[in-house]
């Protein structure tokens, strides 16, 4: 479209005065949800943090590292992560395309009660001792089987919604969470072809075995990284960056350039997870190459959502919600750098198996997924609860920095710790022998490991803040009608 | 202010993802496939509950609305 037909578009009152009932009572619940797993997340990973750096705390079979480690990862996740991309689609697909949720209150509302059931049925396995042993899949068969039920009813409420939209665009956010939506159920349903030994039974058989299956899980687990922590928030990011800085977004041609290398690129990139293997060689390099083609469209898009602040700058001085999403996008740049060069093989030599990967984890996991999160809610709290600002943004900038100091003890300390080990590991004396015992290289990492846990209580107590933030603003007096319809057009984010 | 169909579809589904989470509970092998089916059918007949619960509360507001106030339901 020219600038012209834009002009001719936006001139059109009629979609400007028409309103629409927005179902925002669901979306309130996933962000009340988000909030209460994102608290849950960090503090199972404080716990298990102690449990690395003074294993006397592996206190009983129920609450041992093993057990408690995907408690962790699926707070964050699927619980944290996971209901901050069901609120803020739900959100983001009823504004920009004009429409009510489709398929009604009883059908929202079964997506939402329906994963929280998943949630704590997952926990709950893990826990009990009950898990298929496959990171970032491992709740049994029959909890796949209740999430496939509610991915669909999910599909089926966000797609029924673009089908009946009154905007004739979809908006390119939209594209990212489709895009999640669609993947997830993809690469869930093929990593978890299982034959239970009975349908009584918790336990089942894999379809596949050996370096087959190890294939089949690190294309599911680098595309749960790509599709669910990367797509779905590159979707919240288009959204609410714009809003955040009431500017459009910089290049809507780099926006759509940027989805459709990504979608394209990234699902080749699995196997650099299994470099040094029985995979075959020609495979692990596609899947280098692959990766460190990435590193474009990744870049294309961090450098899209930061010059949409282009003119607003100084927003980020005001509005701590903002700065959250701005850093967010950078720590998004650095950890899809860090990812390409981690995939080089004589990277990985070193890098495989080390701390250094769980700090490029958290690069991503904390600094991209919770701060894009947090600068969403702190955008949506206000909103949805109806209140003319936040409690306290001095609050949030103390959240802000809080946050950001935890990422950086918690990811440096990795790095150094990481780098440590991989050299350790492979040390020689000269007569050819190993250098260092492992036992050694786990003594000599202990005090990382301090440094990491102290992060991870900054980020904590930086989330503590943000929740007394938001009871305060749901309980403040200050109240301010707002418009359920806000002014059509094109200015900012497709509304 | 009649039975929406999505509220029909929505909790007969219920009833029949209970009646599986009984049955699995019923012949569960281990402890994660029992805790898992009692779990589901409780799960299940809450859920039926704050259907039937939400669905006079909508009839009640639209009876209050025309009788108090004078004025049409909202839906």
């Amino acid at each position: 479209m020219n600038d012209a037909a834009y002009a001719a578009v936006a001139a059109q009152p009629s979609t400007a005065s028409r309103a629409v009932d927005y179902n925002e009572a669901i979306v309130k619940k996933f962000v009340i949800a988000s909030i209460f797993w994102g608290v849950v997340a960090f503090l199972v990973g404080i716990y298990i943090a102690t449990e690395l750096a003074w294993p006397q705390f592996n206190l009983d079979q129920y609450v041992n590292f093993g057990r408690l480690r995907p408690v962790h990862t699926s707070a964050a996740i699927f619980a944290f992560g996971g209901c901050a991309l069901f609120g803020t689609s739900f959100y983001v697909v009823q504004r920009t395309c004009r429409a009510r949720l489709f398929g009604g209150e009883a059908l929202a509302n079964f997506v939402f009660w329906g994963y929280q059931f998943f949630i704590v049925m997952a926990a709950l396995s893990y826990v009990m001792g009950y898990s298929k042993s496959q990171e970032y899949a491992e709740p049994p068969w029959h909890i796949d089987v209740w999430l496939t039920v509610v991915w669909v009813a999910y599909a089926v409420i966000f797609i029924g919604t673009l089908l009946k939209r009154q905007e004739p665009h979809i908006y390119v956010a939209n594209w990212f969470y489709l895009a999640f939506i669609l993947t997830v159920a993809v690469l869930h349903i093929g990593n978890n072809i299982y034959l239970p030994i009975s349908v009584y039974s918790a336990n089942a058989y894999s379809l596949t075995a050996g370096v087959q299956n190890a294939m089949i899980q690190w294309w599911y687990g680098h595309n749960a990284v790509g599709f669910f922590l990367t797509a779905g928030f590159l979707g919240m990011m288009y959204y609410f960056i714009p809003k955040a800085a009431n500017r459009p977004v910089y290049s809507y041609r780099l926006s759509i350039v940027h989805f459709w290398s990504l979608i394209f690129l990234y699902i080749w990139a699995g196997p650099h997870h299994l470099h040094w293997t029985a995979l075959p060689d020609w495979t692990q390099t596609l899947g280098a190459a692959f990766s460190i083609m990435l590193w474009m469209p990744s870049w294309g898009g961090m450098i899209n959502g930061i010059m949409t602040l282009s003119g607003a700058w100084d927003k980020l001085r005001t509005d701590p919600g903002l700065r959250f999403s701005v850093t967010a996008v950078g720590f998004y740049g650095m950890s899809t750098f860090e990812g390409p060069v981690m995939s080089v093989r004589d990277v990985n030599a070193l890098a495989h198996y080390t701390d250094w990967v769980i700090g490029h984890v958290h690069s991503g996991a904390l600094g991209w997924v919770a701060f894009i999160t947090f600068g969403a809610l702190y955008y949506l709290v206000p909103v949805l609860w109806k209140r003319e600002a936040l409690y306290s943004t001095r609050l949030a900038s103390w959240h802000y920095w809080i946050a950001t100091l935890g990422i950086v003890f918690y990811i440096t300390s990795m790095w150094v710790a990481g780098i440590m080990e991989g050299l350790m590991w492979r040390a020689y004396d000269k007569f050819g022998f190993l250098q260092y015992s492992f036992a050694e290289s786990v003594v000599a990492v202990h005090p990382y490991y301090v440094i990491r846990l102290m992060g991870g209580w900054m980020f904590f107590i930086g989330a503590l803040i943000m929740v007394y933030n938001f009871i305060m603003t749901v309980y403040s007096q200050s109240t301010a009608p707002r418009d359920a319809v806000l002014p059509a057009g094109l200015a900012v984010a497709g509304e | 202010m009649g039975l929406e169909i999505g509220d029909l579809i929505i909790g007969l589904s219920m009833l029949a993802f209970s009646l599986v989470g009984l049955f699995l509970a019923a012949g569960a092998h281990d402890n994660e496939m029992y805790v898992f089916g009692l779990s589901l059918a409780g799960w299940g007949t809450v859920f039926v509950f704050g259907l039937l619960h939400r669905y006079f509360d909508r009839r009640d507001a639209a009876r209050v609305a025309i009788s108090v106030r004078g004025e049409q339901p909202h839906e």
